[in-house]
């Protein structure tokens, strides 16, 4: 199949993809077979989409963000397209609501059989019961998988649905042993566990006919990130040297060099969040890399200056919202105190406030804090949307290539839509993804 | 196959028939039905009616039918062909699980209003008439629960000289007595923090820090029948029922909407505020007709919290709302206007009022 780029007569020209440039080095030479994914960018159109999302959420108490999450959904599958097909997402917010109402039947009694464990357990030993919260742990492992399962299968290529095996029982109790394994050690195992993981969920994804794989390994994924968990031991070490450097056993010599290698290991912590966002940038292109569908293979030439800036940028822009935000909160705290104080101190008619006016002073006062701390965090919102859902979903998706697509030509539809459980579980719990 | 010369032509269109996912190239005729052939082959007839548009990428638009299978697609690139499609199919957004937007808006008022209601009324209502419901084995196992918690925190040191311990029995059996209950259990735990609390299940903690604050024997009984009071009207099992149950309704309003963690905490705050004001109210008029019954005055105890909190009347800040109990100063006004000469016999003796001070020991 001839590459369509440039091709399909678009009214309005395509933007410049980064995808069409190949850089020197890159993954995968602009072989012949090879299928860049394409992302048509609409920012101003998907600002206005979060903003007027945002607006909507303030005036319906939040209950809009099914509908928000559905209609980023399809503005972002809708403008993806691979070999000239763009992506449609079926869901409906609907169907997300009715997901949450099922998730609060399946939580209440969780919650009450919580409870009534709970106290058991503390009458036994106090505290006994804090490692229950690993039920929580458990349960969103469970709606993470079943999540996922449900915007498989809402995802339509070509007239043919993605859609899913596998069970959200397994799949909990696979993570969980592996994060037992995690902590273990020290987060060692992370590369592993994130294979073993991502290698479940593409083992029983389905394209039509097609069956998913995962090729990418943890021991890639540590040969590649493994420095970077090796600095974030730097607080654990330097906190132990320190201690180290107390004890009046050691010797001076050895003593005053614990002190400077603690010393300089401290140093180290401030850029503990940068090497955090190259980490991620790292594991983007690592599981990219290593998916597979059928005979179709996708590599990424995702670069880790691309996604830090991302990252970087929704920072600054949300630490601004937020000083902005606190800044208001503060004058409108000093503005409501003055007013209170005034009558009593110059004009010393401190009766003349009444006790009424006080209380409509302190519902009004608190009434404008509590929106403009709205206000602030759904600006927040806007720009943690716009940056981490769209802009990371467009320079993940323009930096694919879908190598031997002509495998997936004649794939035959398989796979039924499946019920919002595991995204109404998700939304309860708090581990929503996109 | 040559995609840019099938796409140009004016009648062409590319069709996916969501059996497989092989792209079509077909011609579309606008018969009595939209008809799509591939070369000879008629692939579909699709009714104008059975017409619905589908999410699109800028530049195309998409048509399914309600007649063919779910998934099958049409997608057509030319804007004069489109248009052509759309003027032809009358129900293209009809039943597409859309809802107009202030529709949205209304029902998500109204299920605000409802939940404020339940939280507000609903809430409190239920745990008034659930509290004395609970079987008292059952609150007393929360009660230990907590207890243990306590104990943990504060290191299980409670004080226990037999002098002192005696004088807080005789002080408890007197107020119990009053108000016609067993002896109240209470215990004296070794802190410097100035507060008294009672648990679920009825159990009784003085911390030691009151004890030394405390100027005479009438202030702290006022203060343990305060607590007698919160145990007799089961406040701490309704506490735990209104919370319970307002953090899960909250939890349903807001969902998992940004930074909405601090405003749920912060309503929490405010709706367990103007429950708890209400049982501090109730505990002061059950300390002041048991202290009244004694023949004691209830002031002395107003005495001792204006004592240990400051006069909060002096405030500025528009907090007050959000104090978890009522001004100092109003229910000190309260517990004065309650007051009458001390009629009945002190309730320790002086000895017994130094031995229950030095119950830790100090």
């Amino acid at each position: 199949m001839s590459s369509p780029s440039g091709t399909i007569p678009l009214p309005v020209a395509p933007p410049l993809s980064s995808s069409t440039i190949r850089l020197p080095g890159s993954a995968l030479p602009p072989g012949a077979g090879a299928e860049p994914v394409r992302f048509f960018a609409r920012a101003a159109a998907f600002l206005r989409l979060v903003i007027r999302g945002a607006l909507l959420q303030l005036v319906t108490f939040g209950f809009y963000r099914f509908w928000l999450t559905t209609a980023v959904r399809r503005h972002l599958w809708s403008h993806t397209s691979i070999a000239g097909d763009a992506f449609e997402y079926t869901g409906r917010a609907r169907e997300l609501l009715i997901g949450v109402l099922l998730a609060l039947a399946v939580l209440s009694p969780i919650y009450l059989g919580y409870f009534i464990l709970g106290i058991e357990l503390e009458r036994v030993r106090s505290f006994l019961s804090l490692p229950l919260f690993v039920l929580y742990f458990v349960l969103a492992q469970f709606a993470i998988y079943r999540a996922r399962r449900y915007r498989l299968t809402r995802t339509i290529w070509r007239g043919v649905r993605f859609w899913m095996t596998g069970s959200g029982v397994n799949y909990a109790f696979r993570s969980s042993m592996w994060m037992l394994l995690v902590i273990l050690t020290l987060g060692g195992a992370y590369p592993w566990r994130a294979a073993a993981l991502e290698g479940y969920k593409m083992r029983h994804t389905r394209f039509g006919n097609l069956v998913g794989s995962f090729v990418a390994t943890g021991d890639e994924l540590f040969r590649r990130a493994g420095w970077i968990w090796m600095i974030f031991f730097c607080p654990v070490i330097a906190l132990v040297l320190g201690s180290l450097s107390t004890l009046d056993t050691v010797e001076p010599g050895t003593k005053t060099a614990l002190i400077i290698f603690a010393v300089g290991f401290g140093l180290a912590l401030p850029s503990l969040p940068f090497l955090w966002l190259v980490f991620r940038a790292i594991e983007w292109r690592w599981w990219a890399n290593g998916l597979r569908i059928g005979g179709v293979r996708v590599a990424s030439d995702l670069g880790r200056d691309a996604i830090l800036m991302i990252y970087l940028k929704f920072l600054f822009f949300a630490v601004c919202i937020g000083m902005v935000g606190a800044t208001l909160v503060l004058m409108a705290i000093a503005g409501v105190s003055s007013h209170l104080m005034a009558p009593m101190g110059k004009l010393g008619k401190a009766a003349s406030v009444s006790d009424l006016a006080l209380t409509v002073s302190e519902i009004g006062g608190a009434a404008g804090l509590v929106l403009i701390y709205l206000v602030t965090f759904l600006a927040i919102g806007v720009v943690q949307r716009f940056y981490l859902q769209h802009e990371l979903w467009r320079a993940v998706a323009q930096s694919l290539r879908l190598d031997n697509l002509d495998s997936a030509a004649n794939v035959v539809a398989e796979g039924v839509p499946v019920g919002a459980l595991g995204e109404g579980l998700a939304d309860s719990l708090d581990v929503a993804g996109f | 196959m040559s995609i840019s010369q099938a796409e140009a032509s004016k009648d062409r269109a590319i069709f996916f028939d969501g059996a497989s996912g092989r792209r079509r190239e077909v011609t579309l005729t606008f018969d009595a039905r939209l008809l799509l052939h591939e070369g000879a082959a008629e692939l579909a007839a699709w009714p104008y009616s059975s017409i619905r548009v589908a999410d699109a990428p800028p530049g195309k638009r998409r048509f399914r039918s309600l007649e063919a299978p779910d998934l099958a697609r049409l997608e057509v690139s030319d804007g004069a062909l489109a248009d052509r499609l759309i003027a032809a199919s009358p129900n293209l957004h009809r039943g597409t699980l859309t809802i107009a937007t202030e529709r949205i808006v209304l029902w998500s008022l109204a299920a605000a209003v409802s939940i404020l209601f339940i939280v507000f009324i609903g809430v409190p209502y239920a745990a008034d008439r659930l509290a004395p419901l609970v079987p008292l084995w059952f609150e007393k196992r929360i009660g230990d629960a907590v207890e243990g918690q306590v104990g943990a925190i504060f290191g299980r040191r409670l004080c226990t000289k037999p002098e002192g311990r005696a004088a807080l029995d005789k002080m408890l059996g007197e107020l119990g007595g009053a108000a016609g209950l067993p002896l109240p259990q209470a215990a004296v735990v070794a802190s410097p923090i100035p507060n008294a609390a009672a648990l679920p299940g009825g159990k009784i903690f003085l911390f030691e820090g009151l004890l030394r604050k405390a100027q005479n024997p009438d202030e702290i009984a006022g203060v343990l029948a305060h607590e007698i009071g919160h145990v007799v009207h089961r406040d701490g099992m309704r506490k735990l029922i209104e919370s319970g149950g307002t953090s899960f309704f909250i939890g349903l309003l807001f969902g998992d909407v940004t930074g909405t963690g601090a405003a749920l905490f912060a309503a929490r705050q405010l709706l367990e505020a103007s429950y708890s004001r209400a049982a501090e109210r109730n505990a002061d008029a059950f300390a002041i007709e048991t202290m009244q019954r004694l023949g004691r005055s209830p002031a002395p105890m107003g005495e001792l919290l204006l004592r240990v909190t400051g006069d909060e009347r002096d405030r500025p800040l528009p907090l007050s709302i959000l104090a978890t109990h009522p001004l100092t100063g109003e229910r000190l006004e309260t517990l004065k206007r309650a007051a009458g000469p001390a009629a009945g016999p002190p309730l320790l003796s002086p000895q017994e009022w130094d031995k229950l001070r030095a119950i830790c020991g100090s």
